[in-house]
């Protein structure tokens, strides 16, 4: 049961600035996704919060109490990394048990911890096997098992199925959710992958250029997020950002393009819209027209995709939908599903009391 | 009717009636001979001495008996009695070939691990330091060693040489090390250090176990080196800590140059380094190969 508070954590490199400024309150038993794209600093947070980093300036506090001058090894974490971090010379179980031989735990007691976390993971019939003789999968679920043989005040995961291949990788996702809701431990998980995020956690703290952009529910964020660059990150596939003029005529994409909709203000603005909130339809009903770019059969869904000048807008139809290259079509979107965002900054242009 | 299987051949030409050009013929011939040439003068020097050592002294000489004679394992026996007493020698050069290593290798890990690991001031120009140390001509530091042991007290002992051989190893196998600590990736040792092993544990129970071979090629290099060391250990030594090399010297005498004792000798020097290097050459190869696979 631990609350973890970051406090003006900073953290640089030379004269690289890599974290700014960051404030983040992780609730006891709290599930975090540090969401962002390479660069952002998001794994630098999380091993200044392992120790592994030291903060250039800021407090990291467990519970209330500064952690700051606590060496990794008595900060009672655990971390699966993005590439394992197994001990290539020990077997499985030697691994998974190494946590418990270093606290000075009987080999009695070991043996047992083993076999649980290994039994929770489905790792059994390999724990006398090398990680050399393992597959990716299987390595990861070494990782995990190390991870969770004892119980940490704190669980951290650096990408830890970026490794895996993509079948695999919703596999694992299931795993950790139902992992991390058994265990209830608090956790921070860094990744990229915005349905990783999505998925996975409580709430999630999107970071860019070493500052937080928003930090929400997964659902929040997909709903009202702050900015373009937000919205643009995520779902999937992500928010339609199409850049648009309004005047006392109307509004207009790039191209000339008219779109039936009511701006908030007049001049350049950035339009937004998923891909699920807008339908084929008669021309009557249309807020706009285009000429199919591409169309992709997904299965259980179709994905349309126009061109409206530069910007491409994917919209999702009906599973049973077929369409021609260059066939043209009519588009309908309710209005109350529209985000604005200012052009340049990318900032919410919020209609009264609305989106 | 079945056709009788092709004989095999080393040749060129690998596809039916294909020849390779004259140009091609000559450049194959070259290397092969090339590859003769290089062998040869390693192996024949070893063959000299392996069958010298089993002739009689009649035999060493005449080109009559170069290749067949009347072995003896008379000069074998002989090298162990007086005045040779190669027996002693050789326990010299062991103790201090295993002393030199054993003290060396462990501080060449730490020394490796922080030259890898760790942040320091002049981090570079320290460890071209140490690696400078072994431009200077061994033939320079000679005098200052032997003032400094006689000041000590310590000429003609093992410790005395063991101290010396590691002077020479210790830098060669800092370099060494470094190599395959760099190699071992940074993040079992931060996971070990989350799963709470002090930087001491990380060392001893991941970092060495990971770099393993490369240690074991390191100390096999350190204790050749230090098993063949001629120099220091004529000068430093005199009668209690005589090692192999100098035993050897002790073959040209006044009746003249005791070739097949000498061959003798130069089996025993031989010999266990060949058994080492049997016994590490899976270790060596997969050291030499460390990373490829990774």
């Amino acid at each position: 049961m631990t609350q973890i508070s970051l406090r003006g954590l900073h953290k640089t490199f030379g004269t690289t600035q890599v974290v700014k400024d960051l404030n983040l309150d992780i609730a006891a038993q709290e599930f975090l996704v540090l969401l962002g794209p390479s660069g952002c600093g998001k794994t630098t947070t999380m091993r200044m919060v392992a120790g592994l980093e030291h903060a250039t300036h800021g407090e990291i506090s467990f519970n209330g109490q500064r952690v700051n001058e606590i060496p990794t090894q008595q900060r009672d974490v655990a971390m699966v990394f993005q590439n394992y971090g197994l001990y290539p010379h020990m077997t499985v179980a030697q691994n998974i048990a190494y946590p418990l031989k270093l606290r000075g735990i009987g080999s009695a007691e070991r043996d047992a911890a083993v076999l649980r976390a290994a039994a929770r993971v489905e790792l059994e019939p390999y724990l006398h096997r090398h990680p050399r003789e393992l597959s990716g999968g299987q390595r990861q679920r070494v990782a995990l098992a190390r991870s969770i043989v004892r119980t940490p005040k704190v669980f951290l995961m650096d990408e830890p199925l970026s490794n895996l291949d993509a079948k695999l990788r919703v596999a694992m996702r299931a795993e950790i959710k139902h992992l991390a809701h058994e265990l209830q431990v608090t956790t921070i998980y860094v990744t990229h992958d915005q349905i990783e995020a999505m998925t996975l956690a409580n709430r999630v703290a999107i970071m860019k250029d070493g500052v937080i952009l928003q930090l929400a529910s997964p659902e929040e964020i997909y709903n009202n997020p702050f900015n373009a660059y937000v919205a643009g990150f995520i779902g999937s596939p992500a928010m339609n950002l199409i850049p648009v003029h309004s005047d006392g005529a109307g509004l207009n994409a790039e191209d000339g393009t008219p779109i039936q909709a009511q701006a908030p203000r007049q001049g350049p603005l950035t339009l937004g819209i998923r891909a699920e909130d807008m339908q084929l339809c008669a021309s009557s009903q249309a807020n706009f027209s285009a000429a199919i770019y591409a169309f992709e059969l997904l299965g259980d869904s179709t994905m349309a995709t126009i061109k409206l000048g530069g910007a491409s807008v994917v919209i999702k139809g009906d599973k049973h939908l077929r369409l021609q290259f260059g066939e043209r079509v009519h588009v309908r979107f309710d209005a109350a599903r529209l985000y604005w965002f200012d052009i340049d900054s990318g900032e919410r242009v919020r209609p009264l009391g609305e989106r | 009717m079945p056709q009788p299987p092709k004989p095999v051949t080393n040749k060129p030409a690998l596809i039916d009636g294909y020849r390779a050009p004259v140009n091609e013929q000559v450049a194959i011939w070259l290397r092969q001979m090339l590859v003769f040439v290089g062998i040869s003068a390693i192996a024949l020097p070893i063959a000299w001495i392996t069958i010298t050592a089993f002739k009689f002294p009649r035999d060493v000489y005449s080109l009559d008996t170069a290749l067949i004679f009347t072995p003896t394992l008379e000069n074998l026996q002989t090298v162990f009695d007086h005045p040779w007493n190669l027996g002693s020698k050789i326990l010299n050069s062991f103790a201090v070939a295993l002393g030199t290593v054993l003290l060396a290798i462990p501080m060449a890990t730490m020394a490796a691990y922080a030259f890898s690991r760790f942040d320091f001031r002049f981090k570079q120009s320290i460890f071209m330091l140490v690696i400078a140390s072994q431009f200077i001509p061994a033939a320079v530091v000679v005098l200052p060693y032997f003032l400094l042991f006689k000041q000590l007290g310590m000429l003609d002992t093992r410790s005395a040489l063991v101290l010396i051989n590691m002077s020479i190893v210790l830098p060669y196998a800092v370099w060494m090390m470094k190599g395959f600590i760099d190699a071992v990736p940074i993040e079992i040792e931060e996971s070990a250090m989350v799963d709470g092993a002090s930087r001491a544990r990380v060392l001893w129970e991941i970092v060495v176990p990971a770099a393993l071979p490369g240690i074991i090629t390191a100390a096999v290099f350190s204790f050749t080196l230090t098993w063949n060391e001629f120099l220091f250990a004529l000068i430093i030594s005199k009668q209690d800590a005589l090692t192999l090399p100098i035993g050897l010297i002790g073959f040209r005498t006044e009746r003249g140059d005791l070739w097949e004792l000498m061959a003798a000798g130069g089996i025993l020097i031989t010999a266990p380094m060949f058994l080492i290097s049997l016994l590490v050459q899976k270790q060596f190869i997969q050291s030499l190969t460390a990373g490829s696979v990774r």
